[in-house]
Protein backbone atom coordinates (compact mmCIF):
# COMPACT_ATOMS: atom_id res chain seq x y z
CA UNK A 1 0.00 0.00 0.00
CA UNK A 2 1.51 3.34 -1.04
CA UNK A 3 1.22 6.12 1.37
CA UNK A 4 -2.79 6.81 1.86
CA UNK A 5 -4.17 10.14 1.17
CA UNK A 6 -6.30 11.75 2.99
CA UNK A 7 -5.11 15.16 4.68
CA UNK A 8 -3.04 16.10 2.00
CA UNK A 9 -5.27 17.34 -1.44
CA UNK A 10 -4.42 18.79 -4.62
CA UNK A 11 -5.33 21.03 -7.30
CA UNK A 12 -3.74 18.46 -10.20
CA UNK A 13 -6.59 18.26 -12.15
CA UNK A 14 -7.57 21.79 -12.66
CA UNK A 15 -4.07 22.90 -13.17
CA UNK A 16 -4.20 19.83 -16.07
CA UNK A 17 -6.87 21.37 -17.80
CA UNK A 18 -5.75 24.89 -17.11
CA UNK A 19 -2.51 24.04 -19.18
CA UNK A 20 -4.43 23.00 -22.06
CA UNK A 21 -5.98 20.11 -21.02
CA UNK A 22 -2.83 18.33 -20.20
CA UNK A 23 -3.14 14.54 -20.21
CA UNK A 24 -2.44 12.25 -17.17
CA UNK A 25 0.09 10.60 -19.09
CA UNK A 26 2.04 13.89 -20.28
CA UNK A 27 2.20 15.21 -16.79
CA UNK A 28 3.76 11.57 -15.49
CA UNK A 29 6.06 11.82 -18.20
CA UNK A 30 7.35 15.19 -17.57
CA UNK A 31 7.58 14.05 -13.49
CA UNK A 32 8.84 10.35 -14.24
CA UNK A 33 5.98 8.38 -12.83
CA UNK A 34 3.44 6.39 -14.27
CA UNK A 35 -0.28 7.45 -15.65
CA UNK A 36 -1.65 5.60 -12.59
CA UNK A 37 0.13 7.30 -9.91
CA UNK A 38 -0.85 10.75 -10.84
CA UNK A 39 -4.47 8.89 -11.06
CA UNK A 40 -3.86 8.05 -7.48
CA UNK A 41 -2.65 11.45 -6.45
CA UNK A 42 -5.14 13.15 -8.11
CA UNK A 43 -7.95 11.27 -6.30
CA UNK A 44 -6.24 11.63 -2.96
CA UNK A 45 -5.62 7.91 -2.98
CA UNK A 46 -1.62 8.67 -2.85
CA UNK A 47 0.50 10.93 -0.94
CA UNK A 48 3.99 11.94 -3.18
CA UNK A 49 6.80 11.97 -1.80
CA UNK A 50 8.27 15.48 -1.26
CA UNK A 51 10.33 15.36 -4.34
CA UNK A 52 7.68 13.87 -6.85
CA UNK A 53 5.40 16.97 -4.91
CA UNK A 54 7.85 19.36 -5.89
CA UNK A 55 8.29 17.96 -9.59
CA UNK A 56 4.69 18.30 -10.28
CA UNK A 57 4.68 21.50 -8.85
CA UNK A 58 7.73 22.80 -11.64
CA UNK A 59 5.55 21.53 -14.66
CA UNK A 60 2.75 23.92 -13.32
CA UNK A 61 5.47 26.70 -12.69
CA UNK A 62 3.97 26.79 -9.15
CA UNK A 63 4.88 27.05 -5.64
CA UNK A 64 4.07 23.63 -3.75
CA UNK A 65 1.43 25.46 -1.51
CA UNK A 66 -0.74 26.20 -4.88
CA UNK A 67 -0.43 22.54 -5.85
CA UNK A 68 -0.95 20.74 -2.44
CA UNK A 69 -3.32 21.52 0.42
CA UNK A 70 -2.51 20.24 4.02
CA UNK A 71 -5.63 19.66 6.21
CA UNK A 72 -7.66 21.64 3.64
CA UNK B 1 -4.75 -1.99 -15.70
CA UNK B 2 -0.66 -0.99 -15.86
CA UNK B 3 1.92 -3.45 -17.04
CA UNK B 4 3.05 -3.65 -13.28
CA UNK B 5 -0.45 -5.38 -12.77
CA UNK B 6 -0.53 -7.53 -15.65
CA UNK B 7 2.86 -9.35 -14.55
CA UNK B 8 1.85 -10.14 -11.66
CA UNK B 9 -1.24 -11.73 -12.92
CA UNK B 10 1.26 -13.56 -15.25
CA UNK B 11 3.20 -14.47 -12.17
CA UNK B 12 0.32 -15.75 -10.09
CA UNK B 13 -0.93 -17.70 -12.75
CA UNK B 14 1.80 -19.06 -13.78
CA UNK B 15 2.36 -19.64 -9.92
CA UNK B 16 -0.52 -21.63 -9.65
CA UNK B 17 -0.79 -23.96 -12.67
CA UNK B 18 2.92 -24.90 -11.94
CA UNK B 19 2.00 -25.58 -7.92
CA UNK B 20 -1.49 -27.53 -9.31
CA UNK B 21 0.66 -29.88 -11.87
CA UNK B 22 3.35 -30.30 -9.03
CA UNK B 23 0.62 -31.48 -6.32
CA UNK B 24 -0.92 -33.58 -8.60
CA UNK B 25 1.49 -35.15 -10.06
CA UNK B 26 3.44 -35.90 -6.44
CA UNK B 27 0.18 -37.12 -5.09
CA UNK B 28 0.46 -39.64 -8.04
CA UNK B 29 4.00 -40.88 -7.82
CA UNK B 30 3.04 -41.23 -4.09
CA UNK B 31 0.36 -43.33 -4.48
CA UNK B 32 1.77 -45.92 -6.77
CA UNK B 33 5.59 -46.09 -4.78
CA UNK B 34 4.16 -45.14 -1.06
CA UNK B 35 0.86 -46.56 -1.23
CA UNK B 36 0.55 -48.03 2.45
CA UNK B 37 3.02 -45.94 4.41
CA UNK B 38 2.42 -43.93 7.65
CA UNK B 39 2.40 -40.74 6.51
CA UNK B 40 4.48 -39.57 9.35
CA UNK B 41 7.18 -42.09 7.84
CA UNK B 42 7.00 -41.14 3.82
CA UNK B 43 10.52 -39.24 2.60
CA UNK B 44 10.72 -37.63 -0.70
CA UNK B 45 11.64 -39.78 -3.78
CA UNK B 46 14.15 -38.81 -6.58
CA UNK B 47 10.58 -38.98 -9.08
CA UNK B 48 9.27 -35.70 -6.80
CA UNK B 49 12.89 -34.17 -6.98
CA UNK B 50 12.45 -34.09 -11.08
CA UNK B 51 8.87 -33.31 -10.85
CA UNK B 52 9.88 -30.01 -8.69
CA UNK B 53 12.62 -29.18 -11.72
CA UNK B 54 9.76 -29.31 -14.39
CA UNK B 55 7.19 -27.50 -12.32
CA UNK B 56 10.21 -24.87 -11.98
CA UNK B 57 10.69 -24.93 -15.87
CA UNK B 58 6.83 -24.91 -16.46
CA UNK B 59 6.74 -21.94 -14.56
CA UNK B 60 9.86 -19.60 -16.35
CA UNK B 61 8.29 -21.01 -19.45
CA UNK B 62 4.94 -19.22 -18.99
CA UNK B 63 6.51 -16.42 -17.26
CA UNK B 64 8.81 -15.45 -20.29
CA UNK B 65 6.17 -15.87 -22.52
CA UNK B 66 3.72 -13.82 -20.70
CA UNK B 67 6.04 -11.30 -20.06
CA UNK B 68 6.81 -11.14 -24.08
CA UNK B 69 3.03 -11.11 -25.27
CA UNK B 70 2.64 -8.39 -22.66
CA UNK B 71 5.56 -6.19 -24.28
CA UNK B 72 4.88 -6.59 -27.20
CA UNK B 73 0.85 -5.52 -26.87
CA UNK B 74 1.13 -3.73 -24.14
CA UNK B 75 3.41 -0.21 -23.69
CA UNK B 76 5.86 -1.09 -20.49
CA UNK B 77 5.63 1.34 -17.94
CA UNK B 78 8.72 1.99 -15.63
CA UNK B 79 8.54 1.48 -11.57
CA UNK B 80 7.69 4.23 -10.01
CA UNK B 81 7.75 5.17 -5.66
CA UNK B 82 4.15 4.15 -5.40
CA UNK B 83 5.40 0.77 -7.31
CA UNK B 84 8.07 0.23 -4.56
CA UNK B 85 5.82 1.36 -1.81
CA UNK B 86 3.30 -1.66 -2.96
CA UNK B 87 5.86 -4.03 -3.11
CA UNK B 88 7.44 -3.47 0.28
CA UNK B 89 3.82 -3.75 1.38
CA UNK B 90 3.21 -7.29 -0.62
CA UNK B 91 6.55 -8.21 0.19
CA UNK B 92 5.67 -8.27 4.38
CA UNK B 93 2.68 -9.79 3.79
CA UNK B 94 4.31 -12.61 1.92
CA UNK B 95 7.00 -12.86 4.79
CA UNK B 96 4.57 -13.04 7.36
CA UNK B 97 2.75 -16.17 5.56
CA UNK B 98 6.53 -17.61 4.98
CA UNK B 99 7.72 -16.97 8.64
CA UNK B 100 4.23 -18.62 9.65
CA UNK B 101 5.10 -21.90 6.98
CA UNK B 102 8.40 -22.38 8.74
CA UNK B 103 7.18 -22.29 12.42
CA UNK B 104 4.65 -25.26 11.12
CA UNK B 105 7.00 -27.07 9.27
CA UNK B 106 9.29 -27.39 12.13
CA UNK B 107 6.70 -28.43 14.16
CA UNK B 108 6.04 -31.24 11.61
CA UNK B 109 9.79 -31.97 11.09
CA UNK B 110 9.73 -32.95 15.08
CA UNK B 111 6.77 -35.11 15.07
CA UNK B 112 7.82 -36.52 11.61
CA UNK B 113 10.26 -39.54 10.82
CA UNK B 114 10.31 -38.80 6.94
CA UNK B 115 11.00 -35.76 5.39
CA UNK B 116 8.29 -35.54 2.85
CA UNK B 117 5.54 -33.95 4.90
CA UNK B 118 8.23 -31.31 6.32
CA UNK B 119 9.47 -30.89 2.64
CA UNK B 120 5.69 -30.56 1.18
CA UNK B 121 5.12 -27.84 4.12
CA UNK B 122 7.59 -25.57 3.58
CA UNK B 123 7.53 -25.98 -0.32
CA UNK B 124 3.20 -25.00 -0.06
CA UNK B 125 4.41 -22.41 2.43
CA UNK B 126 6.47 -20.48 -0.09
CA UNK B 127 3.95 -20.93 -2.45
CA UNK B 128 1.29 -19.30 -0.72
CA UNK B 129 3.43 -16.44 0.73
CA UNK B 130 4.40 -15.55 -3.29
CA UNK B 131 0.88 -15.77 -4.05
CA UNK B 132 -0.07 -13.59 -1.08
CA UNK B 133 2.32 -11.07 -1.96
CA UNK B 134 0.83 -10.93 -5.46
CA UNK B 135 -2.77 -11.13 -4.59
CA UNK B 136 -1.80 -8.46 -1.96
CA UNK B 137 -0.30 -6.06 -4.23
CA UNK B 138 -3.17 -6.51 -6.65
CA UNK B 139 -5.75 -5.84 -3.97
CA UNK B 140 -3.88 -2.54 -3.49
CA UNK B 141 -3.92 -1.27 -7.12
CA UNK B 142 -7.49 -2.24 -7.54
CA UNK B 143 -8.16 0.06 -3.89
CA UNK B 144 -6.03 3.10 -4.74
CA UNK B 145 -7.54 2.63 -8.31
Amino acid sequence: MGKRGGLIRNRIRDLRESAGGMTQQELADAVGITRQTVNAIEANKYSPSLEVAFEIARVFKLPLEQVFQYGA
Amino acid sequence: MSFREKSLWVMLLGLAGASAFYSYNVASVNQVLQPDIDWRAMSVLPPMVGLFIAAVVVLVVFSVVGHAVMAIVDRRTGEDERDRLIALKGEQIGGFVLACGVFFSLWLAVISSGNFLFTHLLLAFWVLAQMAEYIAQLVIYRMER
